[in-house]
């Protein structure tokens, strides 16, 4: 018997956590984001008039190519995350022995506990330009000296990070997916090949946009990443906002830059979300 | 024959108990209980926290104060957001920070005047080196005398440069590692302002230079804290700098390193460092506390391995730093004395220009 009564109220303990935790400063940072910032003090000015200002100082050609690179070198790094991380997925829900797939689904989790800041300096010492690995870069046509090693450096930065979350998010997608359907294909003289793209691929699609969106999310929003290896070349929008809280105490841009961030941010992901329920729903019944 | 009612126990046995605390606290056989201060004190990583750990336990042989350290990350200026989020709540009560923090500070009216009857020590501190209020109040405890310099690794240079502007040369291209604007308080943005006539209220020249050389490439790496500028030099992947004495001093500690402290056409920043209490600290304990590490011998101990100068006159520098400071007949020639009142009302365009203007050329 359904009780819908009950249902509802089970939500409020939750309601009663979220609203004051996330709405609550979101309107805080709101409310900042129109303040005037006094050159010198810290913070905005609580006495003066609100402004759009902050935001339109944002407008200029400069920080919309912040915003580019952000969203593009995490693009980057998520797509890369999901071409490396969909076999590893594949191979141990499908072809791993249970030993084996115990061992690689704990090197995964394994590595979510290792700390970023530990795997980012590995990265830097590794590939950097007196790194063993310093001529990586070379296979990519990039110099070791180049200001693009700090791009690269940022993609591998991430890539580390995402690519165990990807992984162990498709992992589930694959389980998923009946292998009796491949085995039909297989049987009716299908190839490997057509039945792994018609059949495995096609119906692992919303799963892979799902674990496209949480690497997504986790690249963007990344601070630490382009800090320690970006060398000061590449900043991320976090970066800016980190600058402007921390640093200058211009909390003013910073809520604004933090607002337009957020507003972009959720704008493609629902616009991903949309395309996913649209699109691919019913493939991934 | 008598016999005991419980109120004839109840009484005797109060009485008699308190007649033997009275007894036993009388000769302090048996002293109430009394909590010890706790403070709370942000202090830069790397050696700063090391010596400051070491004085520590020193002053804990005389003192109950117990103390917590958090260092601060990034730039000492990351600091006055945090103090700003929780104000008049704050954890801190005691901040090792410099010259320009200490300028945000007073301005945002949080600091405790220095009780010079608790910190006794600040008499024999040369009076320019404390920061003042509008009112003339001592607000600082100053620890040190700092700077920022130009510099190199002779083992990666052997030649050197002889100015600044020899840094455009296509030999050091890539080598050249600088601070984020806003660390260090601009002080990059006016050397080299500096080096093209200008200074921190005409900064232009200063700009101008910047761009030449993030155009050239010569930039390999922008730090914004004391450990990456370590590390980065660390490596060998750069060889010339402008950085404060602390990351030049743990640099030396493995390389050759020459400091550019007396070039023709340039000057070397001076500034101090030290503790300041915030409003809110109980104020016995932590003007304690400051007053042990302004001591001569303490303050001696201090500077000893972090590159700077002691403010004790009496106190002895390091040997290593011969030639890292100036005499006082050379600061006149050598010396700059920014102003960081002014400083820290730019900070906030700088950071917008270099993000505008310097990045889009670093990144070529």
């Amino acid at each position: 018997m359904k009780r819908p009564g009950l249902t509802a109220s089970m939500l409020w303990p939750a309601l009663i956590v979220i609203l004051p935790l996330l709405f609550g400063p979101l309107l805080v940072l709101l409310h900042e984001s129109l303040k005037p910032h006094i050159a010198g003090r810290v913070g905005g000015d609580a006495t003066s008039a609100l402004t759009l200002e902050n935001y339109a100082l944002l407008a200029g050609p400069e920080y919309a190519q912040y915003f580019l690179d952000t969203f593009r070198i995490g693009l980057i790094s998520t797509v890369l995350a999901l071409m490396l991380g969909y076999p590893m997925a594949h191979f141990i829900v499908r072809r791993a022995s249970p030993i084996m797939r115990r061992i690689l689904i704990a090197s995964l989790i394994g590595t979510l506990f290792l700390s970023l800041i530990v795997r980012i300096y590995a990265i830097s010492m590794t590939f950097g330009s007196l790194g063993p690995l310093a001529g990586f870069s070379r296979l990519l046509g990039i110099a070791p000296t180049s200001p693009s090693v700090a791009e690269l450096m940022v993609v591998l930065g991430l890539l580390n990070t995402t690519m165990p979350l990807v992984a162990l998010t498709l992992i589930g997608t694959i389980q998923n997916i009946n292998p009796r359907l491949e085995d039909a294909a297989l049987s009716l003289g299908a190839p490997h090949w057509k039945t792994f793209v018609q059949i495995t691929l096609a119906m692992s699609v919303p799963g892979i946009l799902s674990a496209g969106i949480i690497g997504y999310a986790f690249c963007i929003s990344n601070l630490v990443v382009p800090m320690l290896v970006g060398r000061g070349f590449v900043l991320f929008v976090s970066n800016l906002i980190y600058f402007r809280f921390s640093e200058v105490a211009n909390f003013p841009s910073g809520a604004a830059l933090s607002i337009v961030m957020m507003v972009i941010s959720l704008g493609i992901f629902y616009g991903l979300l949309h395309l996913v329920r649209t699109q691919w729903q019913e493939a991934g019944k | 024959m008598s016999s005991i009612t419980r109120r004839t126990f109840t009484q005797g046995a109060l009485a008699g108990s308190g007649l033997a605390m009275g007894g036993l606290m009388a000769p302090g056989m048996i002293r109430p209980a009394v909590a010890a201060d706790r403070l709370m004190v942000v202090q830069w990583g790397a050696q700063w926290i090391d010596v400051s750990k070491q004085l520590l336990t020193k002053y804990q042989q005389t003192s109950d104060t117990q103390v917590a350290w958090e260092l601060h990350s990034g730039g000492a200026a990351a600091v006055v957001a945090k103090i700003k989020a929780t104000w008049p709540n704050t954890q801190y009560n005691v901040l090792s920070v410099w010259d320009p923090v200490f300028r945000s500070l007073m301005a945002e009216d949080w600091l405790v005047p220095v009780d010079e009857n608790i910190v006794t020590n600040l008499k024999t501190i040369p009076d320019q080196f404390i920061q003042k209020n509008a009112a003339g109040q001592k607000m600082t405890i100053p620890l040190s005398t700092a700077g920022a310099f130009w510099g190199y690794r002779e083992d990666l240079l052997p030649g050197g440069f002889e100015s600044i502007e020899d840094l455009l040369k296509p030999e050091f291209k890539g080598k050249l590692c600088v601070p984020y604007p806003i660390n260090l308080t601009g002080l990059f943005i006016v050397s080299c302002a500096i080096q093209r006539g200008g200074d921190e209220k005409n900064a232009e020249p200063g700009w101008e230079f910047v761009k030449e050389l993030a155009k050239a490439g010569q930039i390999g790496e922008i730090c914004t804290s004391n450990s990456e500028y370590i590390n980065a030099m660390a490596t060998g992947q750069y060889s010339v700098g402008f950085w404060n004495n602390g990351g030049w001093f743990a640099t030396a500690k493995n390389f050759p390193v020459k400091i550019m402290n007396r070039m023709p056409d340039n000057k070397g920043f001076l500034y101090n460092e030290g503790f300041c209490v915030l409003k809110g600290a109980p104020e016995k304990a932590a003007f304690e506390f400051a007053n042990f590490f302004a001591d001569p011998a303490n303050n001696e101990i201090y500077n000893m391995n972090l590159g700077s100068g002691p403010t004790q006159p009496t106190a002895k520098t390091n040997p290593k730093l011969d030639g890292w400071y100036y005499a006082p007949d050379e600061l006149g020639k050598h010396a700059y004395f920014a102003d960081f009142a002014y400083l820290g009302k730019v900070m906030n365009e700088w950071n917008a220009r270099w993000e505008k203007e310097i990045v889009p050329l670093v990144r070529g």
